[in-house]
């Protein structure tokens, strides 16, 4: 593809760290011990926003909560 | 010009300039997400998919659901809403789920627009905030004042958010007023500035007035937003502040932005296609428009998850054209000028359409101006386009009734309409910080309201 700028991209070893990390905040986000899970949560949002720009994994996963 | 500096680059580089393929599956994927969510969890979408006989699982392209799928009106919304105040049948996921509240200001009369975010949509709608402020420039390290009220209107407030991300130091100025907004412009040595056009326009007035020269301060990026904002506005604005205007819109059914203008200047923004699904109508016929057929834009919002909108009519009036228009990379088609009306304000005054836009953009370029209003008033059994000018205070008395000649001569060669042109007295047409609301239709109202 080419583009007019410089087109930064994740390594192969940066994309599974990265939806790991997703995976680990997803568990952590049900924690018992609320300051826990409130971080989690909040990270959780940065982290899919992350996924989403990077065309990677796509979900709306608040429901999970209720 | 000093903006030809400005940094370059994508924010998000892979979706920014993925090829219009896998784009458009992309959107795919993502509206089938979307679907399912809003039929399992929002009693509205779940009544609309089934009445219209197309529930996600029979949506079997971006085509067929364009096709197929009901639009949806802002009355539609509201009605949904006051089901059950005050979100209505609406919502998608339990409201208890939301970390923020907004609602329209209802100024027009009807009720307003409520909507929440999720933590997930706030990050998302900061995230698109980001991706405009960065593709206009706006770097880490950056300082930015957001000329904004910060309250119930969505407004700025995702900008603010967006900004920190990035990583700018950004300066809140709630309830400050003009004075000390330029005070603090110059004091922090600020590189950016939020407002809408209108108010980055008096923010270059009252320094004017204050001795404060803003070409020769830090500013470098304007961001603009809130209203539609003609060519010769973002002229005007570049000039005051020697920095570049870039251009933006959102919505607060959207939560945030869905197009903006990068450093290239194509002369449009560009729709954020990676989140937003955007068709353009033919508002009579509702047939999809070409590239280059003015028609009201459709938005499918792919991003939030608590308050979902597929197909909403926006009333804004756009012309699509293709990305390769513009020279940034980006495969994201444009929209030519931004938001180029409001189809509610559109009207046609003795065969010529007109819209209220059409005259800022002849107002801004007399630099004797300050301020206008303008009405559709219907004198002796013609409809009349009323034009109200206030002339900035240092304009001698006597340069008066030269101006306002010369005023109507151009809005009569620009917009092919004789209008009537009045002189206001300094300082007595109304201001606007948000949303200006420059005109009126007084045709249909009682001859009373007319006087």
């Amino acid at each position: 593809m080419s583009s007019k700028y410089a087109r930064p991209e994740l390594s192969a070893e940066e994309q599974k760290a990265l939806e790991r990390i997703y995976q680990d905040l997803l568990l952590l986000a049900s924690s018992e011990v609320p300051s826990v899970s409130a971080a989690a949560r909040a990270a959780l949002a940065q982290v899919a926003t992350a996924l989403n720009g990077q065309g990677l994994k796509y979900e709306l996963y608040s429901t999970n909560w209720t | 010009m000093a903006w030809l500096d400005l940094p370059r680059g994508y924010w998000n580089p892979v979706s920014e300039t993925m090829p219009r393929e896998r784009l458009r599956e992309r959107q795919f994927e993502k509206l089938k997400v979307q679907l399912d969510h809003a039929y399992a969890g929002s009693r509205l979408w779940r009544e609309r998919m089934d009445g219209a006989g197309c529930p996600p699982d029979t949506i079997r392209s971006l085509a067929d659901f364009s096709e197929r799928f009901p639009i949806l009106t802002r009355e539609e919304i509201i009605t949904a809403e006051a089901v059950d105040p005050p979100y209505g049948t609406l919502p998608s996921v339990d409201p208890r789920l939301a970390v923020r509240h907004h609602q329209t200001s209802g100024t027009s009369g009807a009720q307003p627009v409520r909507t929440f975010d999720t933590a997930r949509d706030w990050a998302w709608a900061a995230d698109m905030w980001a991706t405009g402020a960065y593709a206009m420039g706006v770097r880490p390290g950056d300082t930015a004042l957001v000329a904004f009220g910060y309250g119930l209107f969505i407004g700025f407030w995702g900008l603010q958010y967006g900004l920190e991300k990035i990583g700018c130091r950004v300066i809140p100025t709630g309830s400050f007023d003009s004075e000390k907004r330029v005070r603090l412009l110059i004091e922090q040595e600020c590189q950016v500035l939020a407002c809408t056009p209108t108010y980055a326009l008096r923010l270059a007035l009252t320094a004017e007035e204050m001795g404060v020269d803003l070409a020769q301060s830090a500013v470098k990026v304007v961001i603009a937003s809130g209203e539609p904002r003609p060519e010769a506005t973002k002229h005007k604005i570049e000039a005051a502040f020697g920095a570049f205007c870039g251009d933006t819109a959102g919505m607060t059914e959207a939560a945030t932005i869905f197009m903006f203008e990068c450093a290239e200047e194509p002369g449009g923004c560009h729709v954020i296609e990676t989140d937003y699904l955007e068709e353009v109508i033919d508002p009579e016929t509702l047939q999809p428009c070409d590239y280059g057929q003015r028609g009201v834009r459709l938005m499918t919002s792919l991003g939030r998850e608590g308050i979902q909108v597929f197909r909403y009519w926006s009333n804004d009036l756009v012309t699509k054209r293709p990305h390769s228009d513009c020279g940034c990379g980006r495969t994201w088609d444009l929209y030519e000028g931004g938001i180029q009306g409001r189809h509610d304000d559109m009207r046609k005054i003795r065969g010529v359409w007109f819209m209220p836009s059409m005259v800022e953009d002849v107002v801004r370029k007399f630099p004797e101006i300050d301020e206008f209003q303008c009405q559709l008033v219907n004198i002796e059994a013609l409809d009349t386009l009323v034009v109200q000018i206030e002339p900035k205070p240092a304009v001698r008395e006597k340069d008066y009734e030269p101006l306002r000649q010369r005023f109507a001569a151009e809005v009569k060669r620009q917009l092919s309409l004789t209008p009537r042109v009045e002189l206001a007295a300094v300082g007595t047409l109304p201001r606007f910080e948000m949303k200006a609301k420059r005109f009126q239709d007084l045709t249909a109202a009682p001859e009373a309201v007319k006087k």
